[in-house]
């Protein structure tokens, strides 16, 4: 699946997720004036569920940082879905207190306070549940299990393929892709498991730099994620506001839509203030470029595995691609001066083709 | 006390979530009778002239017996497809400009494949913008033609005019980027063009990737606008489902936003590098393969046309050329639209081409 028609799935999810968010804000709405307050988390879990079956399905074949992308995608999207859901506890709240006369603004901002406080909370637990470096250690081996595994077992699965272009037959490649399989699981899969191995050094300081890599990448995330967190809740607050300035407007929200575009209206506002700012420009350029410097080491991995595979590698790839680009840009000038000696652009064109 | 404003009825909203389901189910199906040659972009007839590795040069067939004499080459930009300027008989640029008796040439550059990540913007400018005018001035048996380059085709016709001005009679830019230090872009921020600040680290970017994806560029442009572009848009199309013609418009739109080419990672390093973070093209400081780019050598006639609401290429990005060009002859006008706007909006295309039109035939 290309990364267009991933985004085209992603689009139609979230708006079904939204569809089903609105259904159930009335819902909460035809019940009102109920006295508890009825859970929404249902909602959000129903929206999780189809957000984790989506990613898997979406990004099963791509590359790593595809699937990193997306997650930080619907972990933004998360937020944002709880920020749904603190606001319509907060608007059910309000509305008893606001028909029995009392002050509605205050009630907003207490609830604001209280918005902003859980969203924070959020992404340095995240962080605090992974500190321990034995752990980090276990997630990180897990995930280059986790890339290696498919990997050689679709070239199991698939000897067919395999040995035709290598061998023109079909059983040869069996004994092939068997051998290969115990090369894998002598080297690269004890590899994983025992890091410290002398005879694998090399690779090992591979494994070592790349966890470093993925450590910063780690902590960009959570830390950019982090922002996002602070700017949803600031989004809150700034609805409130905005609620408070219509009604001071004497206007009136009397529609889905209305009420839709005025919350898209004020994130959107937020969000950019946010876009904007020196901390943000900062977190997110730690996060582009930590992806990047991981996505480096991840490839200077695989290309060890590739290496022992006698499979040619994306720098072996590269590497001709600059011969090929140098050759063509002396061809091209040889015949500049061939244009010279003999005339005329045409000559040149006719060459050319 | 002020009252609370929100006073949605549970039944009228319901009322009004039911009423949107039918006309998304309704849209569903009409959308699942469309076909792709429904929507077909780029309708204005032409040929292939001359192809270079993945660049073609085409020319539209002219709409007038005898066309104006000196033709018009449209220089677009690598992001995106060039296909904009003729999305469809009724938004056409190129289309208005063919009815006006103009002769237009398009260079398209192509989707780069791995292959192309070596190439720079020597390799685009000195080489394939090069050689395409070349062609069109030998077909015309003409020492100079007139350029119209487009955003960051805009910026590469600049540089072409200050290296080859003897090759350029007139020169139109629209919507394009020159002074890329201007505080109104979130795009310039992002990409680290606060003096002394590098936000992102390009080179890595390149080494990582090679060829930047299309849809990294895509993801980045979206984010601009998050929520205008990825729920607010589409809510909207809800009301249109029902009308062929406009959903039909929205998906050429779509069509078009989404089709994106990858960058060819050298050309990528060196304009995100020159001329986002440093800024290199205003300070003369900007060098194509050999060749250092003065803008001040830009002599001939130069309109610049510029969006207002642009956030893509924020006006002053555009209006700061009038500070660098060295021509006597220089015109800006401006439309109250965004970036994309200029290519669609009815209003523009019904006095944009006009206006470039007379402007050049005023200059020969």
């Amino acid at each position: 699946m290309s990364w267009n028609e991933e985004a085209d799935t992603m689009v139609k999810a979230f708006t079904e997720a939204q569809t089903k968010m609105w259904e159930s804000w009335c819902d909460l709405i035809r019940t009102a004036p109920a006295p508890t307050m009825p859970s929404y988390s249902g909602v959000v879990d129903q929206w999780r569920e189809i957000a984790s079956q989506g990613l898997k399905a979406w990004t099963g074949e791509s590359e790593q940082v595809v699937k990193d992308l997306a997650k930080q995608l619907l972990s933004a999207q998360d937020v944002g879905m709880r920020f749904f859901e603190l606001s319509l506890s907060t608007w059910k709240a309000m509305a008893p207190k606001i028909e029995s006369g009392q002050d509605w603004q205050a009630v907003l901002d207490s609830y604001s306070a209280q918005f902003r406080q859980q969203f924070l909370q959020a992404p340095h637990g995240g962080v605090a549940a992974v500190e321990g470096t034995a752990e980090l250690w276990r997630l990180y081996l897990e995930q280059w299990q986790k890339l290696g595994q498919p990997w050689v077992e679709s070239l199991r699965r698939t000897p067919r393929h395999f040995g035709q272009a290598a061998m023109g037959d079909g059983s040869a490649p069996i004994e092939l892709m068997n051998l290969y399989w115990d090369a894998y699981e002598r080297t690269f899969g004890r590899l994983l498991e025992s890091p410290s191995l002398g005879y694998s050094r090399e690779l090992n300081e591979r494994l070592l730099k790349g966890f470093n890599a993925w450590l910063e990448f780690r902590r960009a995330s959570h830390e950019y994620q982090g922002v996002l967190a602070g700017t949803w809740a600031k989004a809150f607050e700034q609805l409130s506001h905005k609620l408070v300035s219509v009604a001071q407007a004497g206007e009136k929200i009397e529609s889905l839509r209305q009420l839709l575009f005025l919350w898209i209206d004020v994130i959107e506002e937020a969000f950019l203030g946010v876009f904007r700012s020196e901390e943000y420009i900062q977190v997110q350029g730690r996060l582009v470029d930590t992806a990047m410097a991981y996505r480096i080491h991840e490839r200077e991995i695989v290309e060890g595995f590739l290496k022992v595979s006698h499979v040619p590698s994306r720098s072996e790839l590269d590497e001709a691609y600059r011969r090929i680009y140098e050759l063509g840009k002396e061809v091209k000038e040889l015949k500049k001066a061939l244009q010279g000696v003999t005339g005329g652009r045409s000559a040149q064109r006719k060459v050319q083709s | 006390m002020i009252p609370f404003p929100l006073l949605l009825k549970p039944e009228e909203a319901f009322r009004q979530l039911t009423e949107l389901n039918r006309k998304v189910v309704q849209g569903i199906e009409s959308l699942s009778r469309i076909r792709h040659d429904e929507f077909r972009v780029g309708p204005t007839a032409k040929e292939e002239i001359y192809r270079e590795d993945n660049i073609v040069l085409y020319r539209y067939t002219p709409m007038v017996e005898r066309p104006f004499h000196v033709p018009i080459l449209i220089v677009y930009a690598l992001v995106n497809r060039p296909y904009m300027v003729d999305l469809q008989e009724d938004r056409s640029l190129v289309r208005n400009l063919l009815k006006l008796g103009m002769d237009v040439y398009l260079i398209d550059w192509g989707y780069p494949t791995r292959g192309d990540r070596w190439l720079t913007l020597d390799d685009h400018i000195n080489g394939y913008l090069n050689n395409c005018v070349d062609v069109v001035s030998e077909r015309h048996a003409l020492d100079q033609i007139n350029l119209l380059g487009i955003c960051q085709g805009g910026t590469f016709s600049l540089c072409y005019s200050a290296i080859y001005p003897e090759k350029v009679k007139n020169l139109v830019t629209m919507v394009a980027p020159v002074d890329f230090h201007v505080e109104e872009g979130l795009l310039n921020s992002w990409t680290g063009c606060a003096p002394g600040r590098k936000n992102i680290d390009i080179d890595l970017l390149v080494d990582a990737f090679g060829n930047i994806p299309g849809e990294f560029m895509n993801f980045g442009f979206l984010v601009l606008k998050p929520f205008q572009l990825s729920i607010r848009k589409y809510y909207e199309l809800i009301d249109i489902l029902d009308n062929k013609e406009k959903l039909l418009n929205f998906l050429r739109m779509e069509e078009w936003i989404f089709d994106s080419p990858d960058q060819a990672g050298e050309t990528f390093r060196q304009f995100i590098k020159d001329f986002y973070q440093d800024n290199k093209l205003i300070k003369g400081q900007v060098k194509i393969g050999t060749k250092q780019v003065d803008l001040r050598k830009v002599s001939m006639p130069v309109l610049n046309v510029y969006a207002e609401q642009d956030h893509l290429v924020p006006p002053a990005s555009s209006i700061a050329l009038e500070r660098h060009v060295g021509t006597a002859d220089y015109t800006a006008r401006s439309f109250p639209v965004g970036h994309i706007g200029m290519y669609v909006s009815g209003k523009v295309q019904q006095d944009l081409p006009p206006f470039i039109a007379t402007w050049l035939k005023a200059r020969g």
